[in-house]
């Protein structure tokens, strides 16, 4: 009893000190200077955290928004309120499956690609010669990575939700009949700026910082063998899945909670 | 892959994003972008505005010319004030205005319809309408139509 | 007063370089150095050897400053290296130029940029200039023409070559070597043994190779350290230390597959494994 109560209390020190561990890097990360040369890297990052994310998103998006179209208009048309079919898409992906849904396919793809790189350049000791040269891999490997993701995921989730409720009123209004006046029109009507679109830029923030701060301490951290990167990619999709969703739960709550 | 091509397809990425969130604001959530300083108050009691919530139109046989910005209770006379921005355009309503809370549809959400009046004399800013006729409340409905029946 | 390597021996003592005091470094539960003292000579080329896993790559982290030891003392031409400020740690690390095993080429780069990185990092030279001494490096390796390759389009030993390149770019005054010769074929071997002599000779670097292959070091360095169990086991010129007294130098030198480091692993008598039967 006391040898197990005795191994929970080491596997939790040993998870707070990787907790501020993680800290201290992505503190150190994100806060240096920037240098000559870094815009570059940074821009080198956003093509390939963000253009390449496109195909992915913007398919899912299409999918996603038309499924949801579909389904909605199935069950409030028994109801006769297929008018709201618009209005019930829009809040939907702007609330929650734009900034959810972007942020697991944006784990899967392009943070498992952070991870395994980062991972790669740490076993072929590309980290340490960086460091021996006097160049800071925080700075020069780190950094961009983070800002790129912190950037990128907001656009993508905005561009998903776009898609998404195009996907949506093809469905609707093209397909299944539905009046594309009351369509819009309920839609602008139902929507707020900052109710909706807002909050739920909020979530896209903040989704983009856990999720690119554990694909980038994952990669930082991995033991440095073939094994190693394989598991802390697994580790990099797992743990964001679970956090974006957690967090959501929590957000959701925080923000629309109040449900009178 | 050419520093080139990357940085002109970061670019438009960048772009097309950014795009995406002003359709958003604009399309999407109907933000119109002609500002609201050309609006006027007025203010309206109702015994009860059930689901009416801020930010839900005003309309004039049915074409939208306002917003709800304000709902406060008085708690004295136990009634609704509610605060609406009219438009510029169908100002100023005569003083016999009449305002009534309707629901949109079945499961809509709830509105203010304004039905003009015949009144030489204006409203002015701030001026409460008199005519008020507050939102049906289906439980109540039900009650009287209830009572009515056992009644007869 | 400048320090001195005393060799123990009649020649002259040399200008030490590195002199690292009664290092102490554990990795985890790990004794990784218990007790260390080194004194490497300026200008020569010394080899540390020993067994696998006794840190000696750990050795190289500590003395560039990437690594901070328990305790003790690592100077490196007259500097001590715990003690330097980042801003100082940074000039140092000007004048270090370190091999790795992996050769460490940054995968997103051409061998030019690889090359020039060090140049861009610490350097504020124009274009041209960095293209002069890009091309030369590359010139003095062998590999000129390689220079717009990419390192996933290069061979084991040519990256070796280039990485060798970039870590002589700012003509330092030590390059420290990590199992320069692991998995190199003859060939390869023979241009890269060349290449670290000649190197030496041309710039009077101080050379550090680190390496468990005793034909090759034996053949370039000046003097050789062994090592084991954390502490300096065996010093000396080559052909002192294959004529030392210590059994275990012996078997190292000489790579005999039994001595104190014994052949089997501990286990039972093998006739009670054999005829014992049944329990296992």
């Amino acid at each position: 009893m006391i040898a197990l109560v005795r191994a929970l209390g080491i596997r939790t020190l040993d998870r707070l000190a990787s907790l501020g561990d993680a800290s201290m890097m992505w503190v150190i990360a994100m806060f240096g200077l920037p240098r000559r040369g870094d815009f570059a890297l940074l821009v080198r990052q956003i093509y390939h955290v963000g253009v390449l994310s496109l195909v992915i998103i913007v398919l899912s998006a299409f999918s996603i928004g038309a499924v949801i179209a579909l389904q909605f208009y199935t069950q409030l048309s028994r109801f006769g309120a297929e008018d709201a079919v618009g209005l019930g898409l829009a809040l939907v992906l702007l609330r929650e499956l734009g900034p959810v849904v972007t942020a697991l396919l944006f784990a899967g793809r392009a943070g498992s690609e952070i991870t395994a790189e980062i991972g790669l350049m740490k076993s072929t000791e590309q980290l340490s010669s960086m460091e021996m040269m006097g160049v800071d891999p925080l700075h020069r490997i780190v950094a961009p990575r983070l800002w790129a993701g912190l950037l990128c995921m907001p656009l993508l989730a905005a561009i998903f939700n776009v898609v998404a409720i195009y996907g949506g009123s093809v469905v609707a209004v093209q397909w299944l009949g539905s009046d594309p006046g009351s369509f819009w029109a309920g839609m602008q009507d139902a929507v707020e700026l900052w109710e909706d679109v807002g909050k739920g830029s909020i979530k896209s923030v903040v989704f983009a910082v856990v999720v690119t701060w554990i694909a980038v301490y994952q990669g930082y951290d991995t033991v440095p063998t073939a094994e190693g990167i394989g598991l802390a990619t697994t580790r990099t999709v797992v743990m964001s899945s679970v956090m974006v969703l957690a967090l959501d739960f929590l957000l959701t709550l925080g923000m629309y909670g109040d449900f009178k | 892959m050419r520093m080139r091509t990357i940085e002109i397809s970061v670019g438009a990425f960048v772009l097309a994003g950014i795009l995406a969130v002003v359709v958003l604001v604009v399309k999407v959530s109907g933000v119109s972008l002609s500002g609201s300083a050309d609006a006027h108050l007025l203010k309206a009691e109702f015994p009860d505005v059930a689901g009416l919530r801020v930010r839900a139109k005003v309309s004039m046989a049915g074409v939208t010319i306002g917003r709800v910005s304000q709902i406060d209770v008085d708690p004295e006379y136990g009634v609704a004030i509610v605060t609406m921005e009219i438009n510029d355009r169908i100002w100023p309503l005569p003083q016999d205005t009449g305002a009534r809370i309707l629901t949109e549809g079945l499961l809509g959400a709830r509105y203010v319809a304004l039905t003009p009046g015949a009144d030489t004399e204006m409203l002015k800013e701030g001026d409460f309408i008199t005519d008020t006729q507050g939102a049906l409340v289906l439980e109540n409905l039900i009650g009287d139509f209830i009572t009515r029946l056992g009644g007869s | 007063m400048r320090p001195f390597c005393h060799s123990g021996s009649a020649a002259l003592p040399d200008d030490a370089f590195i002199e690292i005091h009664d290092l102490h470094f554990s990795r985890g539960d790990r004794k990784i150095f218990d007790g260390l003292s080194m004194c490497i000579p300026r200008g020569r080329i010394t080899g540390i050897m020993g067994p696998s896993g006794t840190g000696k790559t750990t050795l190289l982290k500590i003395i560039g400053g990437q690594v901070r030891p328990d305790a003790g003392q690592v100077i490196v031409d007259g500097k001590d290296v715990c003690r330097l400020s980042r801003d100082e740690l940074f000039e140092l690390r000007k004048d270090i130029g370190m091999l790795f095993q992996s050769s460490a080429l940054f995968t997103d780069l051409t061998v030019y940029e690889n090359v020039a990185f060090p140049l861009r990092v610490h350097t504020e030279l124009p274009e041209d200039s960095i293209r002069d001494l890009v091309l030369m490096k590359l010139n003095a390796v062998g590999l000129r023409g390689a220079r717009d390759l990419y390192p996933s389009e290069l061979s084991g030993g040519m990256a070796r070559r280039v990485a060798l390149a970039r870590a002589i770019a700012l003509d330092p005054t030590l390059l420290m070597y990590d199992e320069p010769f692991t998995g190199q074929d003859p060939i390869s071997m023979g241009v890269l043994v060349t290449l670290i002599k000649n190197l030496n000779r041309a710039l009077r670097t101080t050379a550090v190779v680190v390496s468990h292959d005793i034909h090759e070091t034996s053949s370039i360095a000046d003097k050789l350290y062994i090592i084991s169990d954390g502490r300096v086991i065996g010093k000396g010129s080559p052909e002192e230390l294959k004529q030392a007294e210590s059994a275990w130098v012996q078997q190292f030198m000489h790579g005999s597959p039994d001595g104190p480091v014994p052949f089997h692993y501990p286990a039972d008598d093998l006739k009670f494994d054999v005829l014992g039967g049944s329990t296992r």
